[in-house]
């Protein structure tokens, strides 16, 4: 090369990086070259089940290709991870990396201190990792414009169906509903030819968290909130709650016990059930050789394409030491690879955010073929849409008045609009204010 | 001794040796002291320390991290509890819950200490062993076996009881029922610890006493009532004392589990409730705020209740 | 002067009473039979559950049609159960023992004593029975970080090692103890010491193992302060253990129940051993 295409190449380098806002750029080390050890906060490891296996097996592989980063496992249990986390910020105990679900997204960006990956990790190798995962994926982890989770394991709702009940109410197991008003109609048949219960959704119970309302909400063109005004009680929202009461009020809906909705399903009393993806596994266990367990795309609203929300974790960091942080960037690399999607996919139930493993047969090629109850879930992956997460420090507050407005208004006696109409005005009081 | 006592040791009206003023500085007067101090020292780090804290903390809003800014809001956080728009229900189920515990924390188990007081050795050891179960088994697992046995489904007491030709009723579904079931777990649960310290109890109260009255022709019925009652009464105020203060607690495990204050309110109560909206969140001030409310609420009505036991409790020494 | 009971019963008019005893012993007996059915039934639902196959878990048959000890086997496996059921016994004993000693030691001091503030002593000590533990969980949290206590069996025991509970129990018990046996000790020249450990705490026994088995249960049953405290399963204890079989991914009943069997067997245990001690312990010395 001569002096002038370098002199060239000098000055369009110099040129592109004085546009590049300098800000808090590429702190992190380029590589580990002395060993360290970080922290990672996982809820999987906290389960006796394959979850912990598989996670245990991930982790120690990534230890075995990266021999200088040693991860050091610390399993909570989901429903107090964020204490968890908290706790140990405030005694000073800085976590690495920690698996934590989307609905503390916004706090964990703006009050925890959550890094955001664009902030850490430099724009070339963030952009060549990141293209190989789905983009309505990322999209979950996203908050004003950054990436601060990284999607892990996440699964959306799907309709599990007892084949025989639906046998017994003189309706064809191989035609599923596939709205809302067929789910209706089957509901009532269900409840009045076999006595057993028709329809129950996981979504009003303390543990299912808000993505299987979201869910039926969005899928009507309805959300939660529009900035910082909430709008669960109006519009479209209201509409599809107004349609639950009324599956209730004519017993297709039934009315059960919203700690039990999983073991009324799993124990064939239950004709319709729409939850987590996750659960097929243990509701497989408990149907085999006793009753056709089914599932479904989860039903929409006429014509109107539905709108699956998600559960699940991302993968958050909150190292300050830069090589730490480099380290938790491998960690988070390798949990999000092809490799790792393989195992979470198929050893732990959740589904892949990439889809070059889908007919990869060195990946899950083979498994997809072998399990095709994972078909509806996978063909709504198109379709997946983040769940809202709550602005402000009484994000919590405001999720539980709305979901204390959203269960008044199906399973109370007053009229639903108002009910949710009065728990709007609640929630409102507790959003930031412009 | 080498120092000048004013009033001299034992002339306090109950006999009680009296730490004379003078040996203020003294090592006898130090004694007692010395016996308290590992309670005293424990409680003073681990719990006050703690809770004064709190109370400064509960004036603030904060997320308690160390990087965050705490803003100084007065009052703002009781207010912001004392409306709560469900606290006039919490109230109204707290009072329930302790109403409904009282005869399953205190009378039924008095009632069985002192029945199985008299039985034959085996059978009495039987008994109070099978009462106590309950206690044997984590709250979490004892909620969770009773949503099963309760289940409109696959629940065998709904199960017996549309065998007998009732209705099945919805325990944890029905806002008519769910309070009642609750109640009820939370006080099969307790029935073995109140059952223990009144059969304790029970152990102390001179036999010859009793033997006595029955010598003077004394009724089974007279007895309890004139010399076990009386001499258990230190006891059965404390439970009664326990219920009142702690009932809303004792149930939270079994709330949270079950229903988490529905279906529709009929379930939550006021510790139940500070928890929801103080504990639960990740606002320190708030959370400060409400475990005050709890501390001095609980205190006054304590002071009430300790009132009430020094006049009515009778000690036989 | 001796009583002779069986005279004095034997005088005492029978016939009339018979069949009013005997219904009244059939009453009884047909309580507490009824009582005990109703305490016993959730226990022997989760033995009879833990028996039960994954796709069993439901039914309200009132035993297993196949019996199988596979939940044992998985709880086993997945879990260092008996590791973490050691901790847990280390840790509830240790406790339960410091809250029984530190509890007679200040019972002591508030019976046998009057000085000044010891009315607001007891009513501190009283008090901080009602702090809540939301209030005193993050504080110490960061002390015990900053203590080195973390993931260690003594960081679980020490902030619980007084308890109001223990001190009130014992208070009563002690105050209802005969003035006259410890005033004549006291002629004796025996010091406060000797009293309290050779004379009082012997005749506490039915209080005192009564309040060692209530401290041991309320120390198994903690679950927020070993959350935060341990980081290693191993150092965990068995209440973190059982959560574990409650997930996202699907609950699993059976090895729960399993595991909560396994659970209680030490409390058990512990119960039967000190119950013995709940037995009629009238003053044999000195009022003769």
């Amino acid at each position: 090369m001569n002096r002038r295409s370098i002199l060239k190449q000098i000055t369009a380098l110099a040129a592109a990086t004085a546009f590049w806002p300098v800000a808090a750029h590429a702190e992190m080390a380029a590589s580990v070259d002395e060993p360290v050890t970080i922290t990672f906060y996982n809820y999987n490891l906290a389960a006796a089940n394959a979850g912990a296996d598989a996670t245990r097996e991930m982790i120690a592989e990534f230890e075995a290709q990266n021999p200088n980063i040693k991860v050091e496992a610390l399993p909570v249990v989901v429903s107090d991870i964020f204490t968890r986390i908290q706790a140990d910020i405030v005694a000073g105990q800085q976590p690495d990396v920690a698996q934590l679900p989307f609905r503390d997204l916004i706090y964990l960006a703006t009050d925890i201190g959550a890094n955001a990956l664009e902030d850490m990790v430099p724009e070339a190798e963030l952009k060549a990792h990141l293209s190989s995962l789905i983009p309505q994926g990322l999209e979950l982890g996203r908050y004003d414009g950054k990436t601060y989770g990284l999607a892990y394991t996440f699964s959306t709702p799907i309709l599990y169906y007892n084949a025989d009940l639906f046998r017994a109410a003189g309706l064809d197991p191989d035609k599923p509903p596939r709205t809302w008003d067929e789910v209706e109609a089957a509901g009532i048949a269900i409840s009045q030819k076999t006595g057993k219960h028709g329809f129950f959704p996981g979504a009003y119970g303390p543990v299912d968290g808000t993505f299987v309302y979201q869910a039926i909400i969005m899928s009507n063109g309805g959300n939660v909130r529009d900035g910082n005004r909430v709008t669960f009680g109006e519009g479209e929202a209201a509409e599809a709650v107004v349609k639950l009461r009324q599956m209730v009020d004519n017993g297709a809906h039934a009315r059960i016990d919203l700690g039990s909705h999983a073991d009324t399903m799993a124990s064939g009393n239950l004709g319709m059930f729409l939850y987590t993806s996750a659960l097929m596994a243990s509701l497989q266990k408990s149907a085999k050789d006793k009753f056709d367990l089914r599932v479904a795309a989860m039903p929409g609203f006429g014509d109107k394409p539905t709108k699956p929300t998600n559960s699940g974790s991302a993968l958050f960091t909150f190292s300050k030491d830069p090589v730490k942080q480099r380290a938790a960037y491998e960690l988070l690399k390798f949990l999000t690879s092809k490799y790792a999607y393989t195992v979470i996919t198929s050893k732990i139930g959740y589904l892949p955010l990439r889809t070059d493993i889908l007919d990869d047969p060195q990946y899950l090629g083979e498994w997809v073929k072998q399990n095709p109850m994972i078909q509806p879930n996978l063909e709504q992956l198109d379709r997946l849409t983040a769940n809202v997460a709550f602005p402000g420090p009484d994000y919590r507050q405001v999720e539980r008045i709305m979901m204390d407005g959203v269960r008044e208004a199906i399973f109370g006696k007053d009229d639903p609009l108002e009910v949710l109409a009065i728990a709007q005005e609640q929630a409102q009081a507790l959003m930031p204010q412009d | 001794m080498t120092t000048i006592a004013i009033t001299g040791p034992g002339s306090a009206a109950d006999g009680l040796p009296v730490a004379p003023r003078a040996l203020a500085f003294t090592a006898r007067a130090a004694v007692p002291w010395l016996y308290l101090a590992p309670v005293l020292l424990i409680l003073a780090v681990w719990v006050y320390l703690p809770l004064i804290e709190a109370f400064q903390l509960s004036f603030y809003k904060w997320n308690m991290l160390p990087t965050a800014p705490k803003t100084f809001v007065g009052l703002e956080n009781y207010q912001r509890l004392m409306t709560l728009p469900d606290m006039r229900r919490a109230l109204w189920n707290t009072l329930f819950y302790i109403l409904g515990l009282l005869p399953l924390s205190v009378v039924l188990p008095l009632a069985v200490a002192i029945l199985t007081q008299d039985l034959a050795g085996p059978l009495r050891n039987v008994y109070r062993t099978l009462i106590f179960l309950p206690m044997i088994v984590a709250p979490v697992v004892a909620a969770i076996l009773w949503r099963w046995l309760l289940n409109e489904d696959h629940g065998l007491v709904n199960h017996a009881l549309s065998g007998l030709g009732f209705d099945k009723i919805g325990f944890l579904i029905d806002r008519d029922y769910a309070l009642g079931t609750l109640v009820w777990i939370t006080g099969w649960k307790l029935i073995g610890f109140s059952t223990l310290l009144f059969s304790a109890a029970n152990a102390g109260i001179n036999r010859s006493y009793v033997e006595a009255a029955r010598m003077d022709g004394a009724s089974a019925w007279q007895i309890i009532r004139d010399i076990r009652l009386p001499l258990l009464s230190p006891t059965i105020l404390l439970i009664t004392m326990m219920t009142i203060l702690f009932g809303a607690q004792w149930s939270f495990v079994y709330i949270n589990v079950l229903t988490n204050g529905g279906p529709l309110k009929s379930t939550t109560n006021v510790f139940f409730l500070l928890w929801e909206y103080g504990f639960e969140t990740l606002a320190a001030g708030l959370s400060s705020a409400a475990g005050m409310i709890v501390f001095t609420g609980f205190a006054l009505i304590a002071f009430i209740c300790l009132k009430l036991m020094r006049r009515y409790s009778f000690h036989d020494n | 002067m001796t009583i002779d009971i069986e005279a004095a019963r034997a005088a005492a008019p029978a016939r009339p009473f018979d069949v009013r005893r005997l219904s009244r012993k059939a009453a009884l007996h047909g309580t507490m039979i009824l009582l005990s059915l109703v305490a016993v039934l959730p226990i022997y639902w989760m033995v009879a559950t833990s028996l039960r196959p994954a796709n069993d878990i439901f039914s309200s048959s009132l035993w297993p049609s196949a019996p199988s000890p596979e939940n044992y086997r998985l709880v086993l496996e997945s879990l260092p159960m008996f590791r973490m059921l050691a901790n847990t016994v280390v840790m509830a004993a240790a406790t339960a023992a410091l809250q029984v000693l530190t509890g007679l030691l200040a019972a002591y001091a508030l019976t046998r004593w009057r000085f000044r503030f010891s009315g607001t002593v007891h009513a501190l000590i009283a008090l901080s029975w009602l702090v809540p533990f939301q209030v005193t969980m993050i504080p110490n949290y960061v002390l015990a970080t900053r203590l080195g206590l973390l993931d260690t069996l003594t960081g679980l025991v020490v902030p619980n090692a007084a308890a109001a509970f223990a001190v009130l129990i014992l208070y009563n018990a002690m105050k209802s103890f005969p003035r006259e046996v410890i005033e004549a000790a006291r002629m004796d020249g025996a010091k406060h010491w000797r009293i309290l450990w050779e004379i009082v705490t012997p005749n506490l026994r039915a209080a005192i193992a009564s309040l060692a088995v209530l401290a041991f249960i309320s120390a198994w049953n903690e679950y927020f302060w070993p959350l935060l405290l341990s980081r290693k399963i191993e150092n965990s204890v068995v209440q973190i253990g059982l959560q574990m079989f409650m997930a996202q991914e699907g609950n699993l009943w059976g090895a729960l129940m399993a595991a909560a069997t396994l659970a209680s067997l030490p409390i058990l245990v512990i119960y039967l051993i000190l119950q013995r001690q709940v037995i009629e312990s009238f003053m044999k010395s000195g009022l003769k």
